[in-house]
């Protein structure tokens, strides 16, 4: 079990140091791209431990988001009593916001499991776009909010795109590592118990109130930090910029990394920018195959391109991209475990 | 000597070479509505995608060519700030160009402004874009101002209808908010006329409850101040609904290809301002414009039907294209960023082939409303035709 663990060690040192090294190899604007997939890294850290560990389906996790992406606008545009914060130290209070909403979304999701707790959280994501319109003087309405300019702080030399970069895929290892320590110990095992059976986790003497409304709010912790960032990087937010359907796409996305595996999600993760910024290009790439001629412009093409690749990934890799991995190097990792 | 060493110096100066022009491309970039509810407003976009490519048939301006890369933003302001950080940091263009809608505009307007990237002829007549130059002096507008249309209905009901008792519908932004204060303005002391005011929000599914009620005000006049999909709605309503009352729709929703899809018991009579050449109103057939306009779309637009012959979005599109490419070559061989503002804010254009006979497109750099001359029209037998003289309605 050593090794086990000095290998994740090494792997996320190596992650790391790529992290690091990335800005160097890409242009500018690659690493703002870059940046975006970091944010839904993010999110989708927290959603694995929601749905990989404590196995609660959550469609709403755009509306998290929403919420970090709010208190983030709230609080540098308007300001408290006139004094406005600074975009960089409202992160942790959107991560907070959201992980309090997470809390109350939380405690009704004990009594309710499965699909109805799915049908709950899609009511949550699809009803959360008329708060902002209903109170647009504050919110922005559909109009949104303009946030004040991504700008490279302290005097530090890095392009803007770099700063966020750095800033973004920093507070991902960060959380990472926090997501990991979280599983892996007893934390980890007591989620695990509950998905795999609640009677049997109860009857061990497991709070199922506790773990289950903890692992909610710290899923929304994670989706309002990554949602805090989206809006600073655009330097805008209203009720689209996280629409209904990303909270779809999270999901989705969970499914092709591998709801368990965090490094998986990072393929995740790029599956949905790709989805939501470069739509057309997708389209063009497929036209490249012998006997295909798709219009990039037709509205829809490209969600069914995503729908095709998530049939055919999860036909293929039932657990996703990590548990192809997992299956890859299992047999390699577990003979050097065995020797050991 | 001297003549010769002057170029020397000049290239010498330069610095940096200006992105996005090349010595043999100008690049040009635009977020625009190509799906959602104002898909139908796209056609500016192709249309502009059409001029361009007949200009570089030309030859170009200065022998570059102008290359028009406009990305689908669905009218929503969120992915046009996707698009605009895109066009500006990965596809380098020169300058953002037409891009389409008064929130998708804002949402862009302090980034781009702060890339010094020039924010040229947007696609709203929301008042700011031509106002607040101080602040925003990468920023110029190209239709009429939306608060002046609104005056010159308010000052035709006040003329025209005894009377009047007036029901507005407007969409909740900068667009519709415009539109209304202007109605105010042009009514003056006949502001009390208005029963009865409803405003949607630009993602509603439907605007039929929002006429319902505006119908019970019992008006006999009905503003309609909305876009795309609304627009058509709030006649379908006006007719099922079997309300009679004297239609004013705004500009950048009168295209005929529009009205004539409307019920026409609901759109007979209706008016609006205009100040481009409608290619489908029957007047124009001859026109010089208009063929011109019909032969570019023919030749090169992509996928262009008969509708398209007649559809004024596209129109406006040639328009707005036509001035940038005055613009650019009034700019010189020299492409900068900031000699291209430069001259849209010192611009006197006279003979733009798809705005109105007698139209000057005009700016100073205190006065940035390009487009500052309408005429009023009025929709019958399924065609709109103009009526009165040409209107200065300068803020």
């Amino acid at each position: 079990m050593r090794l086990k663990l000095a290998l994740e060690v090494l792997g996320l040192l190596a992650l790391a140091a790529l992290i690091a090294v990335m800005p160097q190899l890409v242009s500018s604007f690659t690493a703002y791209e870059m940046a975006t997939v970091g944010m839904y890294f993010i999110a989708l850290l927290g959603l694995s431990i929601l749905t990989g560990y404590s196995g609660q389906i959550s469609l709403g996790h755009g509306a998290f988001m929403a919420i970090g992406g709010y208190t983030t606008a709230v609080l540098s545009v308007n300001g408290v009593y006139g004094h406005h914060i600074r975009d960089l130290w409202t992160i942790p209070i959107a991560g907070v916001v959201a992980g309090v909403a997470g809390l109350l979304v939380g405690i009704p999701a004990l009594r309710l499991s499965g699909l109805y707790l799915a049908l709950i959280t899609f009511g949550i994501a699809v009803s959360f776009r008329q708060i902002p319109l209903k109170f647009d003087h504050f919110l922005g309405g559909t109009s949104g909010k303009v946030l004040s300019l991504l700008k490279t702080p302290f005097g530090l030399s890095a392009t803007p795109n770099n700063w966020i970069y750095y800033l973004t895929w920093g507070i991902a290892f960060v959380l990472l590592v926090a997501a990991w320590l979280f599983v892996r110990g007893k934390p980890g095992r007591t989620l695990k118990a509950i998905r795999d059976s609640e009677i049997a986790a109860a009857s061990s003497g497991i709070s199922l109130a506790r773990y289950k409304t903890l692992a909610f709010a710290m899923s929304a912790f994670y989706a309002g930090v990554a949602g805090s960032l989206y809006a600073i990087a655009r330097g805008f937010m209203n009720p689209d910029v996280f629409p209904i359907v990303l909270s779809v796409y999270l999901v989705a996305a969970l499914a092709l990394g591998g709801v368990d595996s965090f490094l998986g999600l990072i393929v995740g993760a790029s599956a949905i920018y790709v989805l939501v910024n470069r739509t057309a290009d997708v389209t063009q790439w497929i036209n490249h195959l012998p006997a295909v001629n798709l219009n990039p412009q037709r509205p829809g093409m490209p969600d069914v391109i995503f729908g095709a690749v998530l049939i055919v990934v999860l036909i293929i890799l039932p657990t996703g991209v990590g548990g192809a991995l997992r299956r890859l190097f299992g047999p390699l990792t577990s003979r050097l475990y065995s020797k050991s | 000597m001297l003549a010769a060493a002057v170029p020397v110096t000049a290239a010498g100066a330069r610095p940096l070479a200006t992105p996005g022009v090349t010595s043999t491309e100008i690049k040009i970039g635009s977020s625009v509505p190509l799906s959602g509810e104002a898909a139908i407003a796209g056609n500016v976009a192709r249309g502009i995608d059409a001029y361009f490519k007949y200009v570089n048939a030309k030859g170009g301006v200065f022998g570059r060519k102008l290359k028009f890369v406009y990305l689908d933003d669905g009218y929503d302001p969120g992915r046009a700030v996707n698009n605009t950080i895109r066009l500006v940091q990965q596809e380098q263009v020169f300058a953002m160009f037409s891009s389409l809608g008064t929130s998708n505009n804002l949402a862009v307007r302090k980034l781009l402004n702060d890339a010094k990237v020039p924010q040229l002829y947007v696609s709203s007549g929301a008042t700011t874009f031509g106002r607040d130059y101080k602040k925003y002096p990468w920023t110029i507008g190209y239709i009429p101002p939306y608060s002046e249309e609104g005056a010159v209905y308010g000052q035709y009901v006040v003329k025209n209808i005894k009377k009047p008792k007036i029901a507005v519908l407007y969409q909740d932004d900068d667009y519709g908010r415009d539109l209304y204060a202007g109605l105010r303005r042009g009514l003056g002391k006949k502001a009390g006329a208005i029963v009865s005011k409803v405003a949607y929000d630009p993602t509603s599914a439907d605007v039929q409850p929002q006429v319902t009620q505006l119908k019970a005000s019992k008006a006999n006049v009905f503003m309609i101040f909305a876009f795309g999909k609304f627009s058509l709605q709030a006649f379908n309503a006006v007719s099922r609904l079997g309300w009679k009352p004297q239609i004013f729709v705004n500009d950048v929703s009168s295209a005929s290809a529009l009205m004539s899809i409307v019920p026409q018991n609901a759109a007979n009579g209706s008016i609006s301002i205009v100040f481009g050449k409608d290619p489908a109103a029957p007047g124009w057939r001859r026109d010089k414009g208009i063929r011109l306009f019909q032969s570019i779309l023919r030749q090169y637009g992509a996928d262009i039907g008969s509708r398209d012959l007649q559809d004024g979005y596209y129109t406006a599109g040639m328009a707005t294209a036509y001035t940038l490419v005055d613009t650019l070559k009034k700019a010189g061989k020299n492409l900068t960023r900031d000699g291209v503002m430069r001259v849209a804010t010192h611009l006197t254009e006279k003979n733009n082939p798809f705005v109105l006979p007698g139209i000057v497109i005009h700016t100073t750099s205190t006065s940035r409303f390009p487009l500052t001359q309408v005429k009023l029209q009025r929709w019958s037998a399924k065609s709109w035709h103009p009526f009165g003289k040409l209107l200065s309605i300068k803020p």
